[in-house]
């Protein structure tokens, strides 16, 4: 026998990890149509990502013969992770699929995770564009992780817990209450680093090839075929990600808790509108946005680990 | 001379004998004449064996939860070997066990090799694990002072080998010189307690320090603090660490960064926070800031390194801050009675201590193997090492993943339980707001290290192993011998075990860290959903390490096998812009770290001189030389000044040298009449 609620997360979390699998190119879409249309362009049709990753699928594996057989394995780990983490994150259920398994910092540590087998396959071609794409992404996450931590952290002292279960579970019940300053000042300093740590503007520009701006593509140039498919799919995952985390701890609503018709569909469709919500935001930020000079780029972070900081302090200084 | 009274503890004594002899036969045999069997592999090998029986030992203390007492040589009625082995003391024997049987095994191999250290002064190597075996037991000031000193002098020998350079020499002499002012603190705070215990004996040291004035405690907590941090390499006091440790043989830098360094945890969590016992909060407060301090600096000044051992020795000091962070915790929360929290946070640090045994081992093994290989360990011209020597590249791979805190690895799962603790102190009423302010300052501290370490780490994987090799040596690169494979391999196997079973590991440190902030019997508990009324028993029911490695390696391996089975694969030149690829052409340790040292420039003010020399009467250059360099601050404004107000002292003393004997004799009068003139008084 199966406790009811046990089989209600279980399902919830095979609609969750299916929905976000199904979903993650079309959000790609979504950015690039979004981008596209400010900039008076009719852009590529929102369909378009599936469509490249089927094209790289089929095609040939080109590698290196510099490279090592780090290359062959690195798509499969950084997808893995991303994904991994995913299911620890609630985003259709109240609970994350994987309740139990790891908390928000086993989260943060799995993105660290597929960012070091990235970086480090970025270097394994022997060219330059790699090495410069691999050096930024690490720099720039010095700034992105304390930030990302701090954020979260005024998150989990609200809820007394690092779960994110019971971090999405209060919000809920706490419906408006739950937006305290320190609450809103986490949100704006995640909602900064997020940019960041999807690749978008004013951080990365996912669209360039151009060698002295490029940061995740160059990463990705020397690999081609399925190697290049699964890596951009990742980062298309990561967006889900991303966009999951943030929408699980600044933005609990409609999260399902049980098998019910109505509220399963109401979960399915808050899920999207939220993921879809995030696509549309970084489309807008890409066409309205300039890239910063990546020397400026601390001035940016920093001020995101400086809000998370006065949130933290609002929450710990003011009378409750 | 009475030799060995009591001995407790399951039947260990024999063990405990067996150890010292087959250490002391090791020590024997390292200066025997050269026979059919060369007495260098001879006593590396009984070292090992030694050292599987110091790893045994521990494990049997730790499930049996009885110590092992030991007493020989009492001289003028003072024990010089009073040993005590608890369960404090056998966590740090498990972890010299494993790395010391795994170093002395891949040093068999290693000095075959050609490698340093396969000369006389091999004996001290032997000596050096008796002395740390010696120090983490020892019962008494005077047992703990003498093995504090052998184990100085012996890894000094050692770093300096019997025919030093230049640069080798005065790494060992600036080593001794601060290892001698920790030791000059350490026995001022050992007569303090001395002389108010009226015995030497640790057991009375915890009684009598209750008793002593706040200003006597203060004192002794600093005067303890800055022996055992410089022993540690914690900074400001770090200085010696990052030049004798790249010297050493690789065996032996492994010994020193993941064991000999831990000594100086042992001593703080030992006296700091058992004997000592409950302080004020600002004891915690300034161990939590070297620690922080000590994470984020020398992450920093590693990633600025392109010696590969000289990175790793600045990560060890990385790697001490964050133990320090959680030893911090540990004393601010004991200080304010929260003993939860100081049960995981002591955890968090001992389980860190473990760990970076393991993974620092890995990576200076590895380091050791790159070394003989290619004849240098300059990342500038190591390079696509990974298809020549696999063995070494997974096992460095994996210890960099470890020591960059990924899961489902080692260094994960106790920067996590660091994490946890961070959060729980910031969370806790029962701290001031000062302390709670400056825990939640530490998690973007340590947030910060963690990201610099990946940075790190992917320079220094990257930079040695793949792309094209840039040198002629890395070129020509093959694995080294199997013995040292096989150390590798099994410390590599080792972090992800421990990463695997990071629940029980952290349940059985638990219990020794509960023992020792008075949390009681029950194991440390993370801060996980406990708050919401789901009752928490260690680490395993917030994060499943082993299932998520599982699931992790069946999605990457189906992924791999779905994308990759049955796909032709057409190997080709890296496309550079239409010219043949050169190793010229790839980044860098020095580009690779560019960015960062740009972004941290106020930190490490860099400089940069670069010189171009032109063709007569063109405008083509004909060499282009770049030197760059990032200055070392505590180098420049503490211990350069310290240097010199020591030079300038010891030339006003030189005076009193007059070389007449009359003068010594007269010297000698006056100071007796001067003592006798103290002491009637």
């Amino acid at each position: 026998m199966i406790d009811p609620s046990t089989l209600a997360n279980v399902i919830l979390g095979l609609i969750q990890a299916v929905l976000t699998l199904l979903v993650a190119p079309l959000l790609l879409g979504i950015t690039k149509r979004v981008k596209a249309r400010l900039q008076y362009r009719n852009g590529p049709p929102i369909l378009q990502p599936y469509r490249d990753l089927a094209k790289w699928w089929r095609k040939e594996s080109v590698e290196s013969d510099a490279a090592s057989a780090l290359t062959t394995v690195a798509p499969a780990l950084v997808v893995a992770a991303v994904f991994v983490a995913t299911l620890l994150v609630p985003i259709v259920g109240q609970r994350p699929p994987l309740e139990g398994w790891g908390d928000l910092l086993v989260v943060v540590g799995l993105m660290a995770l597929g960012r070091f087998v990235l970086a480090v396959s970025a270097l394994d071609a022997g060219s330059a564009f790699g090495g410069m794409g691999s050096s930024r992404e690490v720099a720039i996450a010095t700034f992105v992780e304390p930030a990302l931590l701090l954020a979260l952290v005024g998150a989990a002292l609200a809820a007394g817990s690092t779960d994110l279960g019971a971090i999405a579970a209060l919000g809920v019940a706490s419906g408006i209450a739950w937006y305290t300053p320190a609450v809103l000042l986490a949100a704006g300093a995640f909602a900064i680093v997020a940019v960041a740590e999807t690749g978008h503007e004013p951080v990365d520009n996912p669209d360039t090839h151009l060698e002295l701006t490029m940061i995740h593509e160059g990463m990705l140039l020397e690999a081609s075929g399925p190697r290049l498919a699964i890596f951009t799919y990742a980062a298309e995952l990561k967006l889900v990600l991303v966009a999951g985390l943030f929408a699980a701890v600044f933005l609990p609503v409609g999260m399902a808790q049980d098998l019910m018709p109505l509220s399963v569909l109401v979960a399915v469709g808050a899920a999207l509108a939220k993921l879809v919500g995030a696509a549309v935001v970084l489309g807008v930020l890409d066409a309205s946005l300039a890239k910063l000079r990546i020397l400026a780029l601390p001035g940016l972070l920093a001020t995101a680990s400086i809000v998370a900081v006065i949130g933290l302090a609002t929450r710990l200084w003011l009378p409750a | 001379m009475s030799i060995a009274s009591a001995f407790g503890g399951a039947g260990s004594g024999p063990l405990l004998v067996a150890i010292a002899v087959v250490l002391a036969l090791a020590t024997v045999a390292a200066v025997a004449p050269r026979s059919r069997v060369n007495p260098a592999s001879l006593s590396l090998a009984l070292s090992g064996l030694a050292c599987i029986g110091i790893f045994v030992l521990g494990v049997i203390v730790l499930a049996s939860g009885t110590p092992v007492v030991a007493s020989a040589g009492d001289v003028l009625g003072f024990a010089l070997i009073d040993v005590r082995y608890d369960a404090l003391a056998a966590l740090f024997l498990v972890a010299l066990g494993v790395a010391g049987a795994a170093s002395s095994v891949y040093g068999i191999g290693y000095q075959a090799h050609g490698g340093a250290g396969a000369d006389r002064s091999a004996a001290a190597y032997p000596v050096f694990l008796a002395s740390l075996f010696l120090v983490f037991g020892a019962d008494d000031a005077f047992a703990f002072l003498f093995a504090w000193e052998l184990m100085a002098l012996s890894s000094a020998l050692l770093v300096v080998g019997s025919r030093p350079t230049a640069d080798v020499a005065r790494a060992g002499y600036l080593y001794l010189a601060l290892t001698h002012l920790a030791t000059a603190a350490l026995i001022v705070a050992f007569a303090i307690l001395a002389s108010a215990a009226g015995a030497t004996g640790f057991s009375s040291f915890g009684p009598a320090a209750v008793g002593l004035s706040s200003t006597t405690r203060d004192v002794l907590f600093v005067l303890l603090l800055v022996g055992f941090a410089t022993k540690a390499g914690a900074i400001p006091f770090h200085v010696w660490l990052p030049r004798a440790h790249p010297v050493a043989p690789s065996h032996v830098s492994a010994l020193m960064s993941g064991v000999m360094i831990k000594v100086g945890i042992y001593g703080i969590v030992r006296f700091g926070l058992e004997i000592l016992g409950p302080g004020p909060e600002w004891w915690g407060l300034l161990v939590l800031g070297i620690g922080v301090a000590s994470a984020v600096l020398g992450v920093l000044y590693a990633l600025m390194e392109h010696d590969l051992k000289r990175l790793l020795a600045f990560h060890s000091i990385e790697n001490i801050g964050i133990i320090l962070i959680g030893v911090g915790v540990a004393i601010l929360a004991v200080a304010d009675g929260a003993t939860a929290v100081a049960g995981v946070a002591l955890t968090a640090a001992l389980f860190h201590t473990l760990n970076h045994a393991l993974f620092k081992s890995v990576l200076f093994l590895a380091a050791g193997s790159v070394q003989s290989a290619v004849g240098s360990r300059d990342l500038n011209v190591l390079g696509g090492l990974a298809r020549a020597m696999p063995v070494t590249a997974i096992a460095f791979g994996v210890g960099a993943a470890a020591i960059s805190g990924l899961p489902p690895l080692n260094g994960f799962a106790s920067e996590w339980l660091t994490f946890q603790s961070l959060i729980g102190a910031g969370g806790d009423r029962a701290l001031s707001l000062v302390a709670r302010s400056a825990v939640l300052l530490a998690v973007g501290g340590l947030g910060l290290t963690a990201a610099l370490a990946v940075a790190c780490f992917v320079k220094a994987t990257g930079m040695t192993f793949l792309a094209l090799p840039r040198s002629r040596g890395a070129a020509g690169a093959h694995e080294t011998g199997r013995l040292m494979g096989a150390a590798m391999a099994s410390l590599a196997i080792a972090c992800i075990a421990v990463g695997i079973a990071a629940g029980p590991v952290s349940a059985a440190i638990g219990a020794v860290a509960d023992g020792l902030v008075g949390q009681g019997s029950t194991p440390a508990t993370a801060i996980g959903p406990a708050a919401v009324g789901v009752p928490v028993v260690g680490i395993d029911a917030v994060y499943a390490a082993g299932r998520l490695a599982v699931l992790l390696g069946g999605i990457a391996g189906l992924t791999w096998l779905v994308a990759m089975r049955r796909r032709t694969t057409r190997r080709v030149p890296t496309w550079t812009t239409g010219i043949a690829p050169e190793p010229a052409f790839e980044y860098t340790a020095t580009s690779y770290a560019k960015l960062i040292r740009l972004y941290f420039g106020p930190i490490l003010r860099p400089a940069r001189e670069v010189s171009v020399e032109l063709h007569p009467g063109t405008p083509f250059p004909r060499t282009v030389r770049y030197r760059g360099e990032v200055s070392h601050v505590l180098d420049e404004r503490l211990y350069r000044p310290l240097h010199r107000g020591a030079v300038g002292a010891a030339q006003l003393v030189r005076r009193l040298q007059s070389g007449s004997l009359q003068l010594y004799l007269a010297y000698s009068v006056a100071a007796l009449i001067g003592l006798l003139l103290v002491a009637r008084s």
